[in-house]
């Protein structure tokens, strides 16, 4: 029973991170009707820098308690990343979807070898800082408090990002352009700027979640590989462009992911193409998004 | 039929192909064999996104189909013919592909890519996991077959992929390029091009758009399975790592980098990619940067690849025609 | 005598929006039908309901005798009914003659011909000149269509439709973003190009009251989801009613 509550929490923390890195193609999506591959590659940098971060600060003699805020900013920083890359993709904007696709897997071939040069072909990992945090002991069950730290900002980000998005203007703007993007135009909508933003606003999800997950795993090259087919499948499952979606998606297939892994480890990955598959066939709009052409 | 510069084109190239194991070193024949798996892999896969309009993100799934079949035909079967492992090849991608293209071909665009990315995932999985059937990661043998019946014994592996088996796979080519262009100028062909352009008025038209698009979908498995079957055998090994998403993307990458308007554009795209990748990973081990700043820039500026450039090249050199009016 | 086109008491409701009440139109071979009303009026209802692309809620649509209740197009340009649009449809990348060679491969059958040369075929090039030349479009055969001008393309559009043999045709409002003076040229050529493909009868879906009244037999008006009249011409103008719950209150031009 405790190894399954385990298990259970070890699969809503992989959700938390695989909410954030999924709201950020979302957004993306969402606005902007692209489709990121680079999403992993993002993750990864996020993780890398991350630990290199942490490394250099430990080594500075920064107190280990400061691991949560400083790999939040390591986060912050890779983001950086996301401008530059928005200006190039606004070269094919108007293009067919085809392209927009071919420019994010070239992304994702070039930041391969980014990451391989600055840190190296073997993963890295974190040594045991996070414990500086404790656990969390109820009977035989514990989590480390580090992970409910995460899954916390994962929803408080989810919060935010719902508030952002509901309650403020700019966020009314956004979703404006994601409906009707000739018709925010019209309405005087800078719509250059709000790509710019919301890209960016989608790599800082990427790098932030990327950083955040680096205490519990490690970081390698295979990771921007991977992780982009399980973000796809939240936000498939979720629906596309679908906040609400990113949420619930990521959940679901956190917990299937550790769940198969208990019940039947041959099927963890397979189960959840199956799934996606089965949505797309049955329910292409997802849970939550609005049903595609 | 092709204009006399396409003939006198196709004509060099199968020549130039032809000399190069007798004038250069085996290594160079042996590194053209895989371009040949994948010229004609490219060729089907063009039928599905130039000729059809739709992009599959999970095409290396019928590779891998392909080396697989190799593997137990020749090797769980003993069955060392490689005609019949051609066969095998074609016909096994043909019946994957038709319950999975049935379920894709509904969609277009975006949630056909991923439809298809998907499939060719859930198959890189099974391909791993269920390592009791498949190998897992170790993949399965692709044992030496004959070839037209014959053993070529006193060849060893090298010397056989960069002579016999060369030119058989040289043939392969020529007969599945001349098969598809038969299909590409066909009466199924033009259909095939209305409802890319326009299927709304393509169905307005009579034309069977979804049906079609199964069609293409499983002509272009089985080019992708024959591909593959060629690669099992050069490699000796069917691996879970060639159903990757990422082999996908590469198969895109071959076709754009080449043309994905042009017929032959798919072929020098496999050509070209196949000796730059060589080329660049003697230089360097950051290749895969060197590639991706490469498809980020046909992408951005030659949109129509190698073969668009060559075009617009040629046409430097022609009277000028009628302009077209255009209001 | 059947008719060849026929709705028989039909109504479409969407969700609670009633777009048809209770409509009955026949169709009989030999006959030019306009059919007119104003926007909203559920035109484009009825005319989806006529070509097989919706099912009616209630009442029936009969083609040739047979129920066409939502077969779609493709069973329908089979069958023998063609329909054009009012926003022009085009192949892009397609020249005229392939665009025009489409049709005709739909009509002859040939479409599940894998390996025969299309630029052999004889009967079929023969048939899109043919074709083309109807519609003035012969100098035009190798152009793509996408750098056609807008009238080229509208006179594509339509003869593509025509390529099929239909035994009926509908014409969506195919006079739309054409000049003035070319609206009665194009009119003809459509009526000369159907009288000699051997279309029996013709579906006119237009605003254009005076092109109804030059060149239909019989104009169908509907209102608010209703028949408000069936009519040939002469008595279709002279009743004030029609003349002001159709053409509304412009003055008459």
């Amino acid at each position: 029973m405790t190894a399954f509550a385990n298990v259970v929490l070890g699969g809503i923390f992989h959700a938390a991170v695989l909410f954030l890195v999924a709201a950020g193609l979302q957004l993306v999506f969402g606005v902007q009707k692209i489709v990121n591959l680079a999403c992993g590659s993002f993750y990864a940098l996020g993780a890398y820098f991350g630990i290199s971060l942490v490394n250099a600060a430990l080594h500075t003699g920064v107190p280990a308690v400061l691991l949560l805020p400083i790999l939040i900013i390591a986060g912050l920083l890779m983001a950086l990343v996301g401008p530059p890359i928005e200006r190039l993709l606004r070269s094919v904007y108007g293009r067919d979807e085809s392209f927009q696709l071919l420019l994010t897997f070239a992304l994702v071939l070039m930041f391969q070898d980014v990451l391989r040069f600055i840190w190296g072909a073997n993963p890295q990992s974190l040594g045991s800082e996070v414990l500086v945090y404790g656990k969390l002991s109820w009977g035989d069950f514990t989590v480390p408090i580090y992970n409910l730290l995460v899954i916390a900002a994962a929803l408080a980000a989810a919060g935010l990002i719902g508030l952002f998005l509901r309650r403020t203007t700019y966020g009314r703007l956004l979703r404006a352009t994601a409906e009707n993007r000739a018709m925010a135009e019209a309405l005087g909508v800078n719509v250059r700027t709000v790509y710019a933003s919301v890209f960016s606003l989608g790599t800082l999800l990427g790098t932030l979640g990327g950083a955040l997950v680096v205490p519990t795993s490690a970081a390698s090259l295979d990771m921007a590989i991977e992780f982009v087919i399980e973000a796809f499948a939240v936000v498939v499952i979720g629906g596309l462009g679908s906040m609400a979606g990113a949420l619930v998606g990521a959940l679901l297939v956190g917990l299937i992911r550790a769940l198969s892994l208990v019940v039947y480890p041959e099927f963890e990955i397979l189960a959840i193409y199956l799934i996606v598959i089965a949505t797309l066939l049955l329910r292409p709009a997802g849970l939550f998004g609005k049903a595609a052409s | 039929m092709p204009g006399r510069a396409q003939l006198l084109g196709v004509a060099v190239g199968v020549v130039a192909l032809a000399l190069v194991p007798v004038l250069a070193p085996p290594f160079y024949a042996n590194l053209l064999v895989p371009f040949f798996a994948y010229a004609i892999a490219l060729l089907g896969f063009n039928l599905l996104f130039g000729y059809t309009g739709l992009l599959s993100f999970g095409h290396a799934m019928y590779l891998g189909l392909g080396a697989y079949s190799a593997a137990i035909v020749a090797g769980v079967l003993g069955i060392r013919q490689f005609e019949l492992v051609l066969v095998a090849a074609a016909l096994a991608a043909s019946l994957l592909a038709l319950p999975i293209g049935f379920l894709c071909v509904r969609y277009t665009g975006i949630f056909f890519g991923m439809l298809t990315l998907a499939f060719g995932m859930l198959a890189h999985s099974f391909l791993f996991k269920f390592y009791h059937l498949t190998g897992g990661d170790s993949g399965m043998r692709v044992p030496r077959t004959r070839i037209l019946g014959l053993p070529f014994d006193a060849y060893n592996k090298i010397e056989l992929l960069a002579g016999p088996f060369y030119y058989y796979c040289l043939a392969l080519l020529v007969v599945a390029g001349f098969t598809l262009w038969r299909i590409v100028h066909s009466p199924f062909g033009l259909h095939l091009r209305s409802l890319r352009d326009n299927p709304q008025k393509a169905e307005y038209l009579g034309v069977r758009v979804r049906q079609f698009r199964l069609a293409a979908y499983i002509i272009s498995a089985a080019y992708g399975g024959i591909g593959g079957a060629i690669l099992g055998f050069r490699i000796g090994l069917a691996d879970p790592e060639l159903v990757h998403w990422t082999h996908s993307g590469h198969l895109v990458f071959m076709t754009v980098l080449g043309g994905f308007n042009s017929f032959f554009g798919p072929i020098i795209g496999a050509l070209a990619l196949t000796l730059l990748q060589d080329q660049l990973q003697s230089i360097t081990q950051y290749w895969r940067f060197v590639l991706g700043a490469m498809l980020a820039a046909i992408v951005i500026f030659f949109p129509r690849g190698l073969a668009g450039i060559a075009t617009d090249f040629a046409r430097l050199y022609k009277a000028p025609k009628q302009p077209q009016v255009a209001q | 005598m059947t008719p060849l086109l026929e709705a028989k008491g039909v109504s479409k409701y969407f969700g609670d929006f009633r777009a048809l009440q209770d409509v009955s139109i026949a169709v009989n071979a030999d006959e030019f039908v306009a059919v007119v009303g104003p926007n909203g009026a559920g035109k484009t209802t009825l005319v989806n309901l006529l070509t097989g692309l919706l099912s009616p809620s209630t009442g029936q649509v009969f083609f040739k005798g047979a129920n066409i209740a939502g077969v779609g197009p493709i069973v329908l340009a089979k069958r023998g009914m063609a329909r054009t649009f009012q926003l022009v449809q085009i192949f892009p990348q397609l020249t005229v003659a392939e665009t025009i060679a489409a049709a005709v491969v739909s009509q002859q059958q040939k479409q599940w011909r894998l390996f025969s040369a299309l630029s052999a075929d004889l009967a079929l090039h023969e048939r899109v000149r043919e074709i083309a030349g109807i519609f003035g479009l012969s100098g035009r055969l190798q152009n793509v269509a996408r750098m056609l001008s807008q009238g080229e393309k509208k006179l594509l559009d339509v003869a593509s439709a025509f390529a099929l043999n239909p035994e009926v045709i509908l014409l969506d409002e195919p006079t739309s973003g054409v000049s003035t003076t070319e609206k009665h040229v194009l009119m003809q050529t459509l009526i000369g190009a159907a009288k000699a493909a051997g279309v029996r009868a013709i579906i006119l879906v237009e605003h254009d009251m005076d092109l109804v009244a030059s060149y239909s037999q019989r104009i169908v008006a509907l209102a608010e989801g209703k028949v408000l009249a069936d009519l040939p011409p002469g008595p279709f103008f002279s009743d004030p009613h029609i003349i002001a719950t159709v053409v509304g209150k412009r003055k008459s031009h």
